[in-house]
């Protein structure tokens, strides 16, 4: 019975190549065809692009891992940087902005765990739903225009460098590093596993996997929060469309990334590469001077791309 | 020795029972699950819990755990009584159950599924001591004689390896009692040799445990104590020397009903209608070797998990055959279940209302779907002549419902299996596949049933009938194979078709 003792490694090696594979092909691609792709300045480009989306993928990854879905991120992005403009417009306090937008967001996320955990409406319909909402309170927010003029402490955030880094992706980084300590490292963690994996077991154990799958939506709310600060730093503006369609970047970083979308088999560093995978796609193709159009469904074939590579080694 | 005096002995000679049961009983609708089950478990102890299915085993268990509250009778814990309300009252009396279905997190490791909602704290808030979980994981598992790196993640283990982590996680949550249901019914010989070793270690460390089995050898192998149970009422309680195999066989069966089925035995079987030979499927089967004749209703016995619904499903073509043949009209049949409908043959499953039946649809719809393209060859749907050949089958079955546009959902049970028979019967079907055809329906209503398939087979059809009821199978088959563990275990003619005889042949009793 010792021979069965292996296996944790090993795991995690065959699973990495689907993911990293995919991003090894798209460097050496774009390497080849795209002028000025491997520059430092472009790949520094590249990772402070991908923040936004990284901020996002992190807590999709445990939402998805719950076997839930949470299609209200953008929009409820959207209006968080709304808030962020117009708060500090109103206050020129950037702290205040984001203190804003940390608590719409979470409201929003705290709206989409009590209707999934305790009103059981399917998180595609209640997420949907909030969506909605999100949206619609954007555009009444901003009244459809864009909100500009804002203090200069809200855009330097994007542009300013810590110790020669770009801010940005030293709060990628950090999230990372929160996400994975809380994943892999806390009970919390521990127990967002077995919301997926086996919510019985967390019954018989005394917890409560309504509180805890609540809780789950309610970062997700919290960091589109955040994220919604960068956003509005890195365009200078609130802009009413500005979080359009991003969940669905998430969801396919979440999904490239070989995060399961049943039985709670969820993998933080692959969504971290999946959201590079996806930046580094929609950068190249901006650089040979694609049109966003085919991005987006290049995103789409990228994520059938991974699982293909994934369903081809897993029956090998 | 009567069962009375030997239990009473037994309880005599030894100390305190750690828990004990007196005169629980359970009632629901209809059924009376446990009536004035006495039961004690001593430490240091495997007792054996014997009988058929629905003989009580199952809610003994749960009232064991917590899951369900006995309507009547006490349960004492080293001679207090206590209540077991919940399954956290059932944890702190040091009861664990394993349950067929683990309780596992698949894509934890072994240590933070061993101590999932009990992890021991790190020092940052929140987090684990990740160095403490798996050093006491170790120690639990070195103390159950399982030699297994506890950081494994629990999904990359063999279903005999996860057994043996639920039971380290009960043994850590210090249960002192553990309650297995089945625990070798997923394990391959040697490997439950693994398990029977650990309950040894278990044993001498004065854990009790209470065992669920169908094998007739592990009862004897492994068994201190047996009680029997039947119709949800403590039969016997006995040691094994004191038994033999055909005693606690005789004691299992012997349900009583008190009622007869009509059936009018044919003189002579008509021809071969079905013939399976050496089918062996991925579901589990192999070298399945069977013979229906027009006429004839053959029954296809076992328990439950024996096989019995997929050679069932392999013969309708619903589950891919890797072996063998089946002729059906005398010839070979293999595909799908389209062409198995078309070419006459009729599944009609257990769970009528989700594979049998449109239930939001009506009576009539009901009857004619599976007809349509006999109905109407031209494709064009004729909404008189559908209502006419409804009517007509309504009339033929003596199906009650006030109308054909009567939604189907709201007939009673019986009935609604009626409409399942009389779609296929529309469809011109001649090989009937029942399985489990009166489960859910009441007494009257079966009589009916059977009476019905009487009819079809006298008309010319054939009919296999699955049933965990043997005394239905006795009565109204012509005759039955036992299915164990996947094979044919063996053939009953009419004259050596008893309960007693399918439940050794469906027993492990080598």
């Amino acid at each position: 019975m010792s021979d069965m003792a292996i296996v944790s490694p090993i795991r995690t090696l065959q699973r990495l190549p689907g993911v990293a594979i995919v991003l090894v092909l798209l460097i050496a691609l774009f390497g080849a065809i795209a002028p000025g792709f491997l520059s430092a300045a472009n790949l520094s480009n590249v990772l402070v692009q991908s923040t936004i989306l990284t901020m996002l993928a992190l807590p999709m990854t445990l939402i998805i891992m719950t076997e839930g879905i949470d299609l209200s991120m953008g929009a409820v992005l959207t209006l968080t940087s709304l808030c962020v403009a117009i708060v500090s417009l109103a206050t020129t306090s950037m702290l205040l902005g984001l203190c804003a937008a940390v608590l719409v967001g979470t409201v929003f996320g705290l709206a989409n765990g009590w209707l999934v955990a305790i009103a059981k409406i399917p998180p595609f319909v209640a997420t949907l739903a909030t969506l909605g909402m999100a949206h619609g309170l954007s555009l009444i927010v901003s009244d459809g225009q864009s909100v500009v003029g804002i203090p200069h402490s809200v855009r330097d955030i994007y542009s300013a460098h810590l110790l020669g880094i770009p801010v940005p992706i030293l709060m990628g980084v950090a999230s990372y590093g929160v996400f994975h300590g809380l994943l892999y490292h806390t009970r919390f963690g521990t127990y967002v596993f077995a919301l997926g994996g086996n919510r019985e077991a967390l019954r018989y154990a005394g917890l409560s996997p309504t509180r805890l799958l609540i809780t789950v939506y309610a970062i997700g709310g919290l960091m589109a929060g955040v994220a919604g600060l960068l956003m509005t730093a890195r365009m200078n503006s609130g802009h009413p469309t500005a979080g359009l369609g991003l969940e669905f970047d998430a969801i396919a970083a979440v999904a490239v990334g070989g995060t399961s979308f049943e039985r709670g088999n969820g993998w933080l560093l692959g969504t971290l590469l999946g959201v590079l995978a996806v930046g580094v796609l929609r950068n190249g193709l901006n650089l040979i001077s694609l049109p966003s159009s085919v991005q987006v469904a290049s995103v789409g074939v990228l994520v059938i791309a991974a699982m293909f590579l994934d369903g081809l080694r897993s029956r090998a | 020795m009567s069962a009375e005096t030997s239990a009473a002995t037994l309880d005599a000679a030894s100390h305190v029972p750690l828990l004990e049961l007196r005169g629980i009983s359970k009632e629901f609708p209809g059924v009376k699950a446990l009536d004035d089950v006495s039961f004690a478990i001593h430490p240091g102890e495997v007792h054996m819990l014997l009988g058929e299915n629905g003989a009580g085993k199952s809610s003994l268990m749960k009232v064991l755990c917590g899951a369900y509250r006995a309507d009547a009778g006490a349960i004492y814990y080293k001679g207090n009584q206590v209540t077991i309300g919940s399954t956290a009252d059932a944890q702190t009396l040091g009861i664990a159950v394993i349950f067929q279905e683990f309780s596992l997190v698949p894509f934890l490791d072994i240590a933070q599924n061993m101590f999932l909602g009990r992890e021991p704290k790190g020092r940052l808030p929140g987090t684990i001591d990740r160095r403490k979980i798996l050093a006491d994981a170790r120690h639990v598992l070195e103390g159950i004689g399982f030699d297994i790196d506890p950081s494994v993640i629990v999904d990359t283990l063999g279903v005999a390896q996860q057994q043996m982590v639920e039971i380290a996680k009960a043994i850590s949550q210090n249960a002192r009692i553990l309650v297995m249901d089945e625990p070798t019914a997923a394990l391959s010989d040697r490997e439950a040799e693994l398990l029977f070793a650990l309950i040894g270690r278990l044993k001498a460390e004065g854990v009790a445990i209470v065992y669920i089995s169908h094998r007739m050898a592990e009862v004897f192998a492994i068994g201190d104590r047996i009680t029997v149970l039947r119709d949800g009422r403590r039969i016997d309680q006995i040691r094994p020397a004191d038994v033999t195999p055909e005693q606690l066989v005789r004691m299992m069966v012997g349900r009583n009903v008190d009622m007869t089925y009509p059936r009018h035995f044919a003189e002579q079987p008509g021809e071969l209608v079905l013939q399976v030979k050496g089918l062996s499927a991925t579901t589990g089967i192999s070298d399945i070797n069977i013979e229906v004749r027009r006429g004839e209703i053959v029954g296809l016995c076992g328990l439950v998990g024996s096989g019995r619904t997929e050679v069932a499903r392999a013969i309708f073509g619903a589950d891919p055959i890797s072996e063998g043949e089946i002729i059906f009209d005398g010839k070979p049949i293999a595909g799908e279940p389209d062409v198995a409908a078309r070419r006459g043959i009729a599944l009609i499953p257990e769970s009528r209302k989700s594979e049998g039946l449109a239930l939001l649809r009506s009576v009539g719809d009901n009857l004619v779907v599976a007809a349509l393209k006999k109905l109407f060859p031209s494709g064009l749907f004729d909404p008189r002549s559908a209502q006419r050949t409804a009517d007509g089958l309504i009339r033929q079955l003596r199906i009650a419902t006030p109308a054909a546009r009567q939604t189907v959902g709201l007939l009673s049970g019986g009935n609604q299996q009626k409409v399942v028979i009389g779609k296929w019967l529309a469809a011109g079907a001649r090989l009937f596949i029942f399985d489990e055809p009166t489960r859910g329906i009441d007494v009257g209503a079966k009589s009916e049933i059977f009476a019905l398939i009487d009819r079809l087979v006298a008309e010319g059809a054939a009919a296999l009938m699955i049933s965990s009821e043997q005394i239905e199978i006795c009565h109204v088959c012509d005759r039955a194979y036992v299915m164990r563990e996947g094979r044919v275990a063996g053939h009953l003619a009419r004259s050596e078709l008893t309960e007693e005889n399918i439940v050794r042949l469906g027993m492990h009793d080598e």
